[in-house]
């Protein structure tokens, strides 16, 4: 899950460069740029976090 | 009449005859007999006709009085004797003053005024890590106090370090001219890769040591001293998340990495001529990212940084009940934490007035606007922040105040020098308000202990203040007739131009995906060699013993603080 988290944010960040390239609109390179953040924050958010929340100290 | 009266009335009546012998001399030269002056109307005033030029020759030069041995010899106690044409430096006392001396003396008053605010500025700058420390240190619980202190001290020394040695050229050691310190010209390598059919810089190659390749060069070390302190903020910003626990070991390794690869990285990309920069130039959108002082480059590396490490090193003990219900663990001293808020307001108006590297040339008469929003920003996010808890806790609590300050200085960082007073009100009470929500979702959603609130201050604020460039800039101001190579000035979605909105959010994907990635594996990598936090039981006994050998309050009898649930 951590790996996937790591991947996942970083994949986003590469959405948002692949916007430069996959459209020459601006509305197309900005949806193309925010669907990038979203995976990137996904990728902190609901994998990273999570994983290291499994294992929190104030569980134990 | 007094000696200095007559001194000046001859001065004035030598330069008078000067002038017109010269105006006399050029228009018989140039065949023009001069103009009579036209009849204005009565009712109408009629635009004064242009003079014609004026050309002045070395000659002209030598009849300039200047003041005599005997009269400075007497004291010039109200100024009136002291920078004349005296002081101007002549290249030879043979033929004495030349107009080529004038043109080289003006150059460097020029870049003299722009050394000296850029590096005041630095020094304001500077200052800033006091601070941050005691911010910081009041945040936290005493038993930590000499620990949370002596890594806000060692920042500076670490990151300067690191910065030296590798960070700087990294950062800027492609920039090219930075024309208002003189152009720079030793700074000129960046190294570039072809993508999308467009150069794409990543880093720059000159300035190692501050000695590499012709970068001993007096206008290399102001942009050095400038830049350092800037990287040395955004390093200081991480040390507030992992407060109470980190080992000190590690935040000294972890430091080094940010301030020798991470933030230099970023900051090339949006200052040292790198990718981001050049949005504008190579795709067409808006000005490139524009990040005036760096919202993004500065604070939101520093809070992203701080969320990796928050998640990795994991909350305090205590932070959260079995339930995962978060306990308030209120800092020890509200007075330094407000002192040093005031210290950072004070220490802003060097961060962002600074930023324009110069007070004289290309726009930079902009500071005195650019600081105006800074401190408008500021007083919008403290009342945001204020009114926000009062409303829904009851209470206008001090330390959310103090935090809603700084989140409107974040904020405005970025967009400090392309908008307008209206707007930097605007953009300071959303931030004021966006640190409190922030604060509850990093707290209660991802239940991440962060005990200075450093992610939501500089990390969501930084991508807020970020984001309003593209928003609110407003086309006035005027860097030297473009930014970024881009002719024209930033320009956001209200004012018209919604591509440079994209530069913007490109760049907040930026510090999102590949800055957190980023610092997130390094520090996964320092966690697995040295490990990042310290153990339970120093952790209980507080860290100033274990991890620094002595207490921050020695005279002091420290007992457990009674823990509020469910803050």
């Amino acid at each position: 899950m951590l790996l996937a988290g790591i991947v996942a944010t970083f994949a986003g960040f590469l959405i948002s460069i692949l916007s430069l390239t996959l459209s020459s609109s601006v509305g197309g390179r900005m949806v193309i740029v925010l669907i990038g953040m979203i995976v990137s924050l996904f990728g902190i958010i609901g994998l990273i976090n999570k994983a290291y929340l499994k294992d929190a100290i104030w569980k134990k | 009449m007094s000696h200095l009266e007559k001194l000046g009335a001859t001065m004035n009546r030598r330069f008078l005859t000067v002038v017109t012998t010269t105006f006399v001399l050029a228009t018989a030269l140039l065949g023009q007999a001069p103009a009579p002056p036209a009849a204005a109307p009565a009712a109408t005033p009629a635009a004064a006709p242009a003079a014609p030029p004026v050309p002045i020759t070395d000659a002209d030069l030598k009849s300039i009085p200047a003041p005599k041995a005997e009269d400075r010899a007497k004291g010039d106690p109200d100024g009136g004797l002291t920078g004349t044409v005296s002081d101007v430096t002549v290249s030879d006392a043979k033929k004495g003053l030349s107009i080529g001396d004038l043109a080289n003396q003006v150059g460097q008053n020029k870049i003299a005024i722009n050394f000296v605010w850029t590096l005041v500025c630095g020094f304001l700058v500077m200052f800033m890590q006091a601070g941050f420390a005691v911010v910081e240190t009041g945040l936290c619980r005493a038993k930590n106090a000499n620990h949370t202190m002596m890594m806000n001290f060692m920042v500076y020394g670490v990151g300067m370090l690191a910065f030296w040695l590798i960070g700087f050229p990294l950062q800027m050691g492609g920039v090219g001219a930075v024309a208002n310190l003189g152009g720079t010209p030793p700074i000129n390598a960046e190294y570039t890769i072809q993508l999308f059919g467009k150069a794409w810089g990543l880093w720059g190659q000159n300035g190692y040591f501050l000695f590499h390749n012709g970068t001993y060069d007096v206008g290399v070390m102001v942009v050095f001293l400038f830049q350092m302190v800037f990287m040395d903020t955004a390093l200081t910003i991480v040390t507030g998340s992992a407060a109470e626990r980190w080992k000190y070991v590690a935040f000294i390794v972890s430091s080094f990495v940010l301030g020798a690869f991470t933030y230099p990285i970023f900051a090339n990309w949006a200052w040292g001529n790198g990718w981001l920069a050049n949005l504008g130039a190579n795709y067409g959108l808006g000005k490139g990212y524009a990040d005036f002082a760096g919202s993004g480059v500065v604070h939101s590396v520093g809070g992203l940084t701080a969320l990796a490490l928050a998640i990795i090193v994991g909350p305090r003990i205590g932070k959260f009940t079995r339930s995962g219900k978060p306990n308030a663990m209120p800092g020890h001293d509200i007075v330094i934490v407000l002192t040093g808020c005031f210290i950072l307001a004070f220490g802003w108006f060097g961060f962002n007035p600074g930023s324009t590297l110069g007070a004289s040339g290309n726009g930079a008469l902009r500071i005195g606007s650019i600081a105006v929003n800074t401190m408008l920003a500021g007083m919008a996010g403290s009342f945001g922040a204020m009114l926000y808890m009062w409303l829904r806790y009851g209470k206008p609590d001090a330390s959310m105040s103090g935090n809603g300050l700084l989140a409107g200085l974040v904020a405005i960082t970025a967009p400090s020098g392309f908008v307008n007073p209206v707007s930097s009100v605007i953009i300071g009470l959303i931030a004021g308000v966006l640190v409190c929500l922030s604060v509850e979702f990093v707290e209660r959603v991802m239940k991440v202990d962060d005990p200075v609130g450093a992610i939501s201050v500089h990390g969501a604020n930084g991508i807020w203040g970020v984001i309003s460039v593209g928003l609110f800039a407003d086309g006035k101001s005027n860097y030297g007739g473009s930014w970024n190579g881009v002719t024209g000035s930033v320009t956001g979605l209200f004012y018209g131009d919604a591509s440079q909105l994209v530069a913007q959010l490109i760049g907040v994907s930026t510090l999102i995906g590949f800055v957190f990635t980023f610092s997130f594996v390094v520090n996964l990598v320092i966690d697995w060699v040295v490990g990042q936090r310290v153990g339970a039981k120093a952790e209980l006994e507080g860290l100033d013993l274990p991890e620094m050998g002595a207490l921050g309050y020695p005279e002091f009898e420290l007992k457990p603080a009674m823990v509020r649930s469910g803050s």
